[in-house]
C-alpha cells in the first residue's frame, strides 16, 4: 500500500487532519457550534464557485470564503447571543444557496464540483498536502500557545472577558483557524465529510474523557485512528475513503458509548450502593463551607 | 480609600432605564451586600461595575492607584453556575486551576505555589475530596463552591458575586460568610456580593447597598445602611 506515492500522501494529509480537527471539534462542540464546520464547508464551495466564475483559484477563493464565513458566523453569535445555533443557520444556508447558483451559472464545472462535494483524500497533490500542513502546524502553535485563554473562554466566557482575556480576538481568531482547516480539508474529505473529521471524534471523547486534557487527547487518538483504518479499509476494499472513514469514526463512537455504558452497568450491578454513595445529594458534608 | 465610582449611571435595556442616576462608591477592603427584590437590577449593577456593560448616561470610575502596584485583579463569580454546560468535560482540579491563568499569562509554568494556592482554595470551600470529580457529576451547591474556589486562585484583590450562596445549606451558607469575612479581614480585600439572604448574611456584612423602585417600575433608586460587624480570625480550618 506504502509503496504508492499517493497513499504515502493521503496517509501525511490525514496524519495532519486527524490531529487537528478533532481538537476544533472538541471547542467547537463545547461552544455548541457542532454545524460550524458543515456550515464552512458549504460556504467554502461558494467561494470556489466564485473562484471559477471569476478566473481566481478556486483553492485561495474556497480559502477565503471559509475564513469569511467564520467570522461572520462569530460576528452574528454576537447579535444573537442566547441562540448560538441560529448564526450556523443562517451562513449554512445562505452559502449553500449562494453555492447552487453560481455553480448554475457555469454548468461546465459540475464535474469539479463534485470533488469538492465528496473529496479525494487519495487523490492530494503535493501543494495541498503542504497547505494542509501548514494549517495543522499553525493550528498546534494555535492550541498551544493559547490554550489557558482558549479553556477559560470554552468555560464561560463572561468570567473568561473579567478575567482578562481578549475575548473578541481570540473568538475571532479561532473562527479563522476553523475557516482555514475546513478550506483544507475540503478538497481532501469532501464538503458533506468535512464535519464527521470534527464531530464524531470529539463527540466520543466528550462522552468517555475524564478530563478536559484527556478529551483532547481521546479525540486526537480517535480521530488518527478512524483516518488511518478508513483509509487502509479504502484501498483494499475500494469503497470511496472519505465515506469508509466517516462510517469507521461512527462506529468507534458507538462502540465507545456501548462500552462506556457496559462499564458503568456493570458497576451498579458490583456496587449496588454504588449510586447512593455517589449521588451528589447524599454527598458527605464537608466540616469548612 | 475608594476603589470605584460610580456617579450619575443610567441603563436599561429597552427604551425605558432600571437603574436611573445611581451614584455610589465602594470603599477598598469592605465587604458589601447588595440587595432587593426581584427585578431592582443588581446582576445590571454588578455588570456596570465590572465593565460588561456601558451606562446610558453617567460614568463607573474604578481608582487603580488605591490598588498600589498589583494593579485591579477582580475574581467573578456569576449567577446560576449550575446552569453551565453540565457536560463540559473538566475535572474539579482542572477548572480550579485555571483561576490562576490570568496571572501565570501563556507561558509561565503551574508551578508548586499555584499547586498549593490551588489545594488550599478547595479545601477552604470543602471541595478538595472532589478534585478529581468530572464537574458535570456535582451539585448545583457543589459547582457553586468550585466557582468560588476557581475565583480565589487568581488571588483577586476584588472579588464580586452574584448570589453565590444559591444552592448550598444553611451551614454551607454560614460557612462561606465567614470565609468572605476572612478574605477582607486577612488578604484585605474587596468583596461585592448580591444576596437575597440578607438575614444571613449582615452580620458578616459592613455595608448593604438596597435597590427599591420608585413608584414608576422602570426606576430603582438606592440606599445605603452601615453594618457594624467586624470579625476576628475566620472560624474555618484547613
Amino acid at each position: 500500500m506504502f509503496d504508492y506515492e499517493f497513499m504515502q500522501r493521503a496517509f501525511w494529509a490525514g496524519a495532519f487532519l486527524g490531529i487537528i480537527a478533532p481538537m476544533l471539534g472538541v471547542y467547537l462542540m463545547l461552544r455548541r457550534q457542532a454545524l460550524m464546520a458543515d456550515t464552512l464547508s458549504h460556504v467554502s464551495l461558494a467561494g470556489v464557485a466564485l473562484g471559477s466564475l471569476i478566473s481566481m483559484n478556486p483553492l485561495l477563493s474556497g480559502f477565503a470564503a471559509a475564513i469569511a464565513g467564520g467570522i461572520a458566523v462569530e460576528y452574528l453569535r454576537r447579535t444573537y447571543r442566547t441562540y448560538s445555533e441560529v448564526p450556523v443557520a443562517i451562513i449554512m444556508t445562505s452559502g449553500l444557496a449562494l453555492a447552487i447558483v453560481l455553480m448554475s451559472l457555469q454548468t461546465s464545472l459540475s464535474k469539479s464540483f463534485s470533488s469538492y462535494l465528496f473529496g479525494s483524500i487519495v487523490a492530494v497533490s503535493p501543494l495541498q498536502l503542504g497547505v494542509v500542513g501548514g494549517i495543522a502546524a499553525a493550528g498546534l502553535l494555535y492550541f498551544a500557545i493559547l490554550r489557558r485563554p482558549l479553556y477559560s473562554l470554552t468555560f464561560d466566557e463572561e468570567t473568561a472577558r473579567i478575567g482578562g482575556t481578549r475575548v473578541k480576538a481570540l473568538s475571532f481568531s479561532f473562527a479563522v483557524l476553523t475557516g482555514m482547516t475546513v478550506a483544507a480539508a475540503m478538497p481532501i474529505v469532501g464538503v458533506l465529510l468535512v464535519s464527521s473529521l470534527m464531530v464524531l471524534p470529539a463527540s466520543l471523547a466528550l462522552r468517555i474523557s475524564g478530563g478536559f486534557a484527556s478529551a483532547l487527547l481521546i479525540a486526537v487518538g480517535t480521530g488518527l485512528a478512524g483516518i488511518f483504518s478508513g483509509l487502509t479499509v479504502s484501498y483494499y476494499t475500494d469503497t470511496p475513503p472519505g465515506g469508509t472513514i466517516a462510517l469507521i469514526l461512527l462506529l468507534f463512537l458507538v462502540a465507545g458509548i456501548t462500552v462506556k455504558k457496559g462499564v458503568l452497568y456493570a458497576n451498579k450491578r458490583k456496587h449496588p450502593l454504588h449510586r447512593e454513595r455517589v449521588h451528589p445529594k447524599n454527598e458527605v458534608k464537608e466540616n469548612v463551607l | 480609600m475608594i476603589l470605584s465610582s460610580i456617579r450619575n449611571v443610567v441603563f436599561g435595556y429597552g427604551e425605558a432605564p432600571v437603574l436611573n442616576g445611581i451614584s455610589l462608591e465602594i470603599h477598598a477592603g469592605e465587604f458589601v451586600g447588595i440587595t432587593g427584590p426581584n427585578g431592582a437590577a443588581k446582576t445590571t449593577l454588578l455588570k456596570l461595575m465590572l465593565g460588561l456593560l456601558k451606562p446610558w448616561r453617567g460614568e463607573v470610575v474604578i481608582h487603580k492607584e488605591t490598588l498600589g502596584d498589583r494593579g485591579l485583579k477582580i475574581g467573578y463569580v456569576p449567577q446560576q453556575v449550575a446552569s453551565f454546560n453540565s457536560g463540559f468535560p473538566s475535572t474539579v482540579l482542572e477548572l480550579v486551576k485555571s483561576g490562576c491563568y490570568s496571572r501565570l499569562g501563556l507561558f509561565k509554568r503551574f508551578g508548586s505555589e499555584e499547586e498549593a494556592l490551588v489545594e488550599r482554595c478547595l479545601k477552604q470551600v470543602g471541595m478538595w475530596e472532589y478534585r478529581h470529580r468530572k464537574i458535570g457529576e456535582l451539585s448545583g451547591g457543589q459547582k457553586q463552591r468550585v466557582c468560588i474556589a476557581r475565583a480565589l486562585a487568581g488571588e483577586p484583590n476584588v472579588l464580586i458575586l452574584d448570589e453565590p450562596a444559591t444552592g448550598m445549606d444553611r451551614e454551607s451558607r454560614g460557612g462561606f460568610y465567614r470565609l468572605m469575612r476572612h478574605y477582607v479581614d486577612e488578604h484585605g480585600i474587596t468583596v461585592i456580593m448580591v444576596t437575597h439572604g440578607l438575614e444571613e448574611a449582615q452580620p458578616f456584612l459592613d455595608r448593604i447597598i438596597s435597590l427599591e423602585q420608585k413608584e414608576s417600575e422602570e426606576w430603582t433608586c438606592l440606599t445605603t445602611s452601615s453594618c457594624s460587624a467586624r470579625f476576628g480570625p475566620a472560624l474555618f480550618s484547613e
